[in-house]
C-alpha cells in the first residue's frame, strides 16, 4: 500500500494547508498590528530615543555585632570604565600605563564586554587611587569613552581582622562566573569566603537599572521616561552577628605572634562570640581588586594565613579530654568518684611505662581532674574501654561536623573499635593503646571549635547547640528582622555526673592546687581544664577549655596555642582575659593598681608557677 | 534536456530556497555591519556555499540510499549526541557543540534529520501501524532517545522542534486523535502547571474531556489521563523545589517582561525594531535598532528583526510568504511521492521547518516565550544552515523520484 492509495492523504493535506494558512494569517495580523497600528509608538521609541540600560549595583548589606556595633560597612571607591563604542582601541597602551595594567588584560575585558553590548560600560579597574583618578581626569580629551563610576567597597571598622569568619567579597573570577551563570556579569562583586560567601544571597541585594535614551549615534540624550521606568537597586540585607568584637579584638591581640586559635561561644544558644585563627590576614587586601601577586603571597605563605585553624585542623586534645573519660566511667557505674588510687608518677602496662609529670599520691576523681593526674586516667581508661569512651565523646560532637555557618570545617577524628579494627586489623591493636587515649593523646584529633562546643555543653549541662555566627538578618528598608533558627540537642547525662566533672573543672581554676589558676577573674567563679598536648611537630600545644560564671555560664571558651608549652601558663591566662572582657565589657583587672588586684594578670605568672603541671 | 531537468528538479522549492538564502545573507550582513564582526558574515557566506554543495549531493544521490542509511545514520547521531554531552564545549550554559578547529559542530541539528529518517524507515514497513500500541511505543522511543539527550545539554529549543517533527509524522501516519491528544495533553498541562494551580486545573479538565471524547478504550484513556495529571503535579512540585534564580529563569520564560534586563530586554527591543519598521521599513542598513546593536547577538535568534525593521511590513510579509510557500511545498511533496518512506520523510522534514519558523518568528513578534531556535536560512550558524539545506536537498531528491514505489 502506498500513501497515495490512501484517500485520507488528500484530507490530511487539506488540513495541513489550512493550518499553515491560519499561522500565516496570524503572523501577518500581528505584523500589521505592530508595524501599522502601533507604528508611531514604536517608531518614536526607536527614532528619537533608543533605550540603553545601565545596571546599578546595590549596596551590600552591613554586618553588626551582638552589641549593635557596625563591624563591616561600605566605602566609596572609583572604578574605571570603558564605553566600547566610543573608545578607540589605539588608546589601550596609554590607558594601561595610567592604570598600571597589562594592555592585554584591558583588551580581553573589552572584548568580553563588547560581546554583550557595545553600549554598556565595561569595568576595567576597581578601587583606583587618587593619582590614577587625576590622570584619567586630566586626559579625558585624549581618552574618549573612558570614564569612572563611584562604587562601594568593603570597609572594616574594627581593629579585628576576623578574616576566617567574616570572609571576603571580591570581584568575581572567571571560574566563579562559569559556576553561578546568569546571575552575575564580569566586574560584579561576589562573597567568596566565610560569611560573605554563605550569606551572599542576602548581602548582595538586587541590581537596579537606569534607562537612558540615546540618539541614533548612540549618545545619551537624557533619562528615559524622566526616570519613571528606572528600577531602583535594592540594598542587601544587614546581618546581625552573635559576635562580640570587643572580645574578638582582644583575643586577636593576645594571639599576635602566636599560632593557634581562640573560639568563644555563648553557652545559652551556641552563638559564636569570637573566633580567632592565627596567623590571619587583612581582609582589606580583598576589598578592592586582588592582584595575582598579593594572592600568591597569601597562598604560598608557609604560615598558611588563609587556613582556618579553628575549624579545619586536627589537634590532639591532651588533658582537656579527661572529662570524657570521667563522664563515661560515671555514666556506666564503672568507678565511684570517691574511690582513690595512688599515683607514683608513672604507670606500667604490659612492658610499656606511661609517664606522669608528678607524683600526686592518693587521688580521687575530683583530685585527678583538678591536678590533671595522668596515672588516674590511664587506669580509668582501661576500665572504661574504647566503646564507652568513644560513645561519650561522640555525644559531645567529636568526630562530627558541627554545622557552623561558615561551612569550612573538619570533623576531626574519633577512634572507635570499628576504626581501630580497620586501621590496625582486628588483632593489630591491644588495650595498650587505651592509656594514651585516656589523656587525649594518640589517635584522637579535634578542632578548637569542637573543644569550645565541648566546654559549652559542660557549662550548660548538656545543651548542645549548633554553633553559628549570624543571629538574624534585617531588611534595610522595612527594618523587618528575621531571626534564624538553629538546632539544639540534649546530651542526657545524670545530674550527679555533671556535678562531679563540673566541680572538678571549678577546682582546676579556683583551688590553690588546680592547674588553671591563671584563668581566674576577680569576683567571678570560673571553671576549666588545661591541656598540654604532645605532638610530633615540636614543643607541646597549650590548651585551655572553660566557662564562666560557674553557676550561670554566659561564655564558654577554648584557647589553643601551638608549640607554646603548658596549657596552664600559655593558654589559661588568655582565656581568663577574653572571658573577663566579655562579662564586663572591658578588662577589669586594669581598673585598679596591680597591687590591689587579686588573681589578676600580674599574678598570672605566679599562679602558673605554682601550677606544678597541667 | 530541459524537460528532463524540469521533471527532476522542483523549480518552486528551488526558487523559495534561493530567495530565503539571499534574504538571509543580506540580513546577517546588516546585523553585523556596524558591530565590527565582519567575520560572522564571511563565515555565513562560506556556509551557504558549503550548503549548496551538500544540497546538490543529496538531490542527485541514488534514491534508495536514503532508506539504506536510515538506521545507521540514526545510531551515529545518537552516539554523537552522547559524545557531545561528555566531550562537548559549553556555550551559554548548554553543552551542544564540538570544536573542530575554527568551526563548531552542533550534532543536534543533524540528529533532527536522522531521527526523521529512522522514523520514516520504521513506520514505512507494511506491517507497522500507528494504531498498534506496541508500534506506537517503538516510534515514540525512536523520537525520545535523541530528545532526552538534547534535553540533557540542555537545549529546550532544539528538543521542541523534534516535537513538531514527531507530531506531524504521527498525524500523517494515521495515528488516532486520541494518540495525538495523549501526547499534546501532558505538554499543555505541564506548561499550565507553571502558571499556577488555577491554570493547571482548567488545563486538566479540558485535556481530560478531550481525552475521553476521543478515546477507544476506557482503561487506556484513564491511564493517559492519570499520567497527564501526574506529570502536571510533578512539574509543579519540581518548580517549588527549585532555587529562586532557577524559578526566575522559568518565570522569565513564561513572562519576558518579568525580567526587563535579561530576556525581556530582547523581546522589548525586538518589538521596537519590528514595530518601528512601518509599512516600507527604514531602508537597508538604515535600521537604527539593528545598526546600533540594541539586540544582543541579533544575527542568531533575532534575525527576523532585520527584514522587519529595514524592509517594514512589506519585507516581513515577503519573508513570511516564502516560509509559507516552503511549508506548503513540503506538504505537497509528501502527498505526491509514491514511496511510503519518502512520504513520511517529507512530512517529518517539513514538520522540523514548521517548528523552527513558528517558534522563532512567534518569539520575535512577542507571541511566544523566548526559546532559542534559529530561523531556517536566515539565522547565522553553520550547523543549522547546513541542516536546513540538507533538508531541501532531500526533499528535491524525493521529488525527483516521486513516481518510484
Amino acid at each position: 500500500m502506498t500513501m497515495q492509495d490512501d484517500i485520507h492523504v488528500y484530507t490530511k493535506r487539506r488540513v495541513l494547508y489550512t493550518v499553515i494558512g491560519v499561522l500565516f494569517t496570524l503572523f501577518v495580523a500581528r505584523l500589521y498590528q505592530l508595524q501599522l497600528i502601533y507604528k508611531d509608538e514604536y517608531g518614536k521609541k526607536s527614532e528619537e530615543n533608543s533605550i540603553r540600560t545601565i545596571p546599578k549595583d546595590p549596596i551590600r548589606g552591613y554586618l553588626y555585632d551582638r552589641n549593635g556595633r557596625l563591624v563591616v560597612d561600605n566605602r566609596p571607591a572609583f572604578t574605571v570604565t570603558i564605553m566600547p563604542f566610543e573608545f578607540n582601541k589605539k588608546n589601550i597602551p596609554l590607558l594601561a600605563t595610567y592604570l598600571n595594567l597589562d594592555p592585554d588584560f584591558i583588551r580581553d575585558r573589552l572584548k568580553k564586554g563588547e560581546q554583550f553590548s557595545r553600549f554598556q560600560p565595561v569595568k576595567i579597574k576597581r578601587d583606583i587611587d587618587f593619582r590614577m583618578l587625576s590622570a584619567i581626569e586630566e586626559n579625558r580629551e585624549r581618552l574618549p569613552g573612558v570614564d569612572y563610576q563611584i562604587e562601594s567597597k568593603r570597609a572594616y571598622t574594627t581593629k579585628a581582622n576576623a578574616s576566617h569568619i567574616l570572609g571576603y567579597a571580591k570581584e568575581i573570577s572567571e571560574a566563579q562566573l562559569k559556576m553561578v551563570g546568569d546571575e552575575y556579569v564580569q566586574g560584579d562583586i561576589i562573597g567568596s569566603s566565610g560569611l560573605e560567601a554563605v550569606y551572599e544571597h542576602l548581602l548582595r541585594g538586587k541590581k537596579g537599572a537606569e534607562f537612558s535614551t540615546v540618539n541614533v549615534r548612540g549618545q545619551v540624550v537624557g533619562s528615559f521616561d524622566n526616570g519613571k521606568s528606572d528600577i531602583p537597586s535594592i540594598a542587601g540585607e544587614d546581618l546581625k552577628l552573635t559576635m562580640d568584637f570587643g572580645v574578638q579584638e582582644l583575643a586577636e591581640s593576645l594571639m599576635i605572634g602566636k599560632t593557634g586559635s581562640i573560639v568563644a561561644l555563648d553557652p545559652q544558644d551556641g552563638g559564636v562570640i569570637a573566633l580567632v585563627s592565627k596567623p590571619d590576614y587583612d581582609l582589606n587586601v580583598f576589598s578592592g581588586v586582588v592582584s595575582a601577586d598579593q594572592w600568591r603571597e597569601l597562598n604560598d605563605d608557609p604560615a598558611k594565613p588563609l587556613f582556618n585553624r579553628a575549624t579545619l585542623t586536627r589537634y590532639p586534645p591532651g588533658s582537656t579530654f579527661k572529662m570524657i573519660v570521667a563522664l563515661a566511667a560515671l555514666e556506666h557505674n564503672i568507678q565511684s568518684p570517691s574511690s582513690r588510687i595512688f599515683c607514683t608518677g608513672s604507670f606500667r602496662f604490659g612492658n610499656k611505662v606511661f609517664k606522669d609529670l608528678h607524683v600526686h599520691g592518693s587521688v580521687d576523681m575530683l583530685d585527678a581532674i583538678e591536678k590533671s593526674c595522668n596515672v588516674y586516667f590511664y587506669q580509668l581508661m582501661l576500665k572504661v574501654g574504647i566503646d564507652y569512651w568513644s560513645d561519650m565523646a561522640s555525644r559531645f560532637g567529636f568526630g562530627q561536623l558541627s554545622g557552623i555557618d561558615i561551612y569550612e570545617e573538619n570533623p576531626g577524628l574519633l577512634p572507635s573499635t570499628e576504626y581501630m579494627n580497620k586501621r590496625y586489623g582486628p588483632k593489630g591493636w591491644t588495650k595498650g593503646f587505651l592509656p594514651s587515649l585516656g589523656i587525649g593523646q594518640g589517635e584522637v584529633g579535634v578542632t578548637p571549635l569542637q573543644m569550645a562546643l565541648y566546654a559549652s555543653a559542660l557549662a550548660n549541662e548538656g545543651q548542645y547547640h549548633q554553633p553559628h555566627s549570624v543571629k538574624s538578618f534585617i531588611d534595610k528598608k522595612t527594618n523587618h528582622e528575621d531571626t534564624l533558627a538553629y538546632h539544639t540537642r540534649l546530651i542526657t547525662i545524670a545530674p550527679e555526673s555533671w556535678n562531679i566533672v563540673r566541680e572538678g573543672m571549678r577546682r582546676v581554676v579556683m583551688e590553690a592546687g588546680g592547674t588553671g589558676g591563671a584563668a581566674r577573674i576577680k569576683g567571678v567563679e570560673v571553671a576549666g581544664k588545661t591541656g598540654t598536648a604532645q605532638n610530633p611537630h615540636g614543643k607541646d600545644h597549650a590548651w585551655f577549655v572553660g566557662f564562666a560564671p560557674f553557676d550561670h555560664p554566659r561564655i564558654a571558651i577554648c584557647v589553643l596555642v601551638e608549640n607554646a608549652g603548658f596549657g596552664g601558663t600559655a593558654a589559661a591566662p588568655l582565656a581568663g582575659m577574653c572571658m573577663e572582657q566579655y562579662l564586663f565589657g572591658h578588662l577589669i583587672r586594669f581598673d585598679h593598681p596591680p597591687a590591689a588586684t587579686n588573681g589578676s594578670i600580674a599574678q598570672a605568672p605566679a599562679a602558673a608557677q605554682k601550677t606544678r603541671k597541667d | 534536456m530541459l524537460a528532463f531537468l524540469k521533471d527532476r528538479f522542483d523549480i518552486r522549492l528551488g526558487l523559495i530556497t534561493i530567495g530565503l538564502l539571499i534574504i538571509g545573507a543580506l540580513s546577517v550582513y546588516s546585523a553585523v555591519y556596524d558591530a565590527r564582526m565582519a567575520d560572522v558574515f564571511h563565515k555565513q557566506i562560506f556556509w551557504i556555499c558549503g550548503g549548496l554543495v551538500v544540497l546538490v549531493l543529496l538531490w542527485t544521490m541514488p534514491f534508495r540510499f536514503l532508506q539504506f542509511i536510515s538506521y545507521p545514520a540514526y545510531f551515529t547521531s545518537l552516539a554523537m549526541l552522547l559524545a557531545v554531552l561528555l566531550l562537548g564545549k559549553t556555550v551559554s550554559g548548554s553543552t551542544s557543540w564540538f570544536n573542530l578547529g575554527a568551526f563548531r559542530l552542533q550534532p543536534s541539528e543533524f540528529a533532527k534529520i536522522t531521527t526523521t529518517l529512522a522514523l520514516a524507515q520504521y513506520l514505512s514497513a507494511s506491517d507497522v501501524s500507528l494504531r498498534n500500541l506496541k508500534h506506537l511505543a517503538i516510534a515514540a522511543g525512536i523520537a525520545l532517545a535523541p530528545i532526552t539527550l538534547i534535553m540533557l545539554q540542555p537545549d529546550l529549543g532544539t528538543a521542541v522542534t523534534f516535537g513538531g517533527m514527531f507530531l506531524s509524522i504521527l498525524y500523517w501516519g494515521g495515528a488516532s486523535r486520541f494518540t495525538l491528544m495523549a501526547i499534546v495533553g501532558p505538554i499543555v498541562v505541564a506548561i499550565a502547571a507553571l502558571f499556577g494551580t488555577t491554570a493547571f486545573l482548567i488545563a486538566v479538565v479540558v485535556v481530560g474531556i478531550l481525552l475521553f471524547l476521543t478515546r477507544d478504550h476506557n482503561i487506556l484513556a484513564a491511564v493517559a489521563f492519570s499520567l497527564t495529571v501526574l506529570i502536571g503535579i510533578s512539574v509543579q512540585s519540581i518548580y517549588d523545589g527549585l532555587k529562586p534564580y532557577q524559578q526566575k529563569r522559568i518565570a522569565t520564560f513564561l513572562d519576558p517582561s518579568a525580567d526587563p534586563l535579561g530576556a525581556g530586554y530582547n523581546i522589548l527591543q525586538s518589538k521596537v525594531a519590528i514595530g518601528s519598521g512601518g509599512l516600507f521599513g527604514k531602508g537597508y542598513l538604515h535600521g537604527t535598532q539593528t545598526q546600533l546593536n540594541f539586540i544582543p547577538e541579533q544575527w542568531t535568534d533575532f534575525i527576523f528583526c532585520v527584514p522587519g525593521e529595514e524592509f517594514g511590513f512589506m519585507g516581513a510579509v515577503v519573508v513570511l510568504g516564502l516560509f509559507t510557500a516552503l511549508l506548503s511545498r513540503g506538504v505537497t511533496i509528501a502527498s505526491i511521492v509514491r514511496n511510503r518512506h519518502s512520504s513520511f520523510l517529507a512530512i517529518g522534514l517539513t514538520g522540523i521547518f514548521a517548528a523552527h519558523i513558528v517558534i522563532n518568528i512567534g518569539m520575535a513578534l512577542g507571541l511566544m516565550p523566548v526559546i532559542g531556535v534559529p530561523l531556517p536560512f536566515l539565522s547565522y550558524g553553520g550547523s543549522a544552515l547546513i541542516a536546513s539545506m540538507s533538508i531541501v536537498g532531500i526533499l528535491l531528491n524525493l521529488y525527483a523520484h516521486r513516481k518510484e514505489y
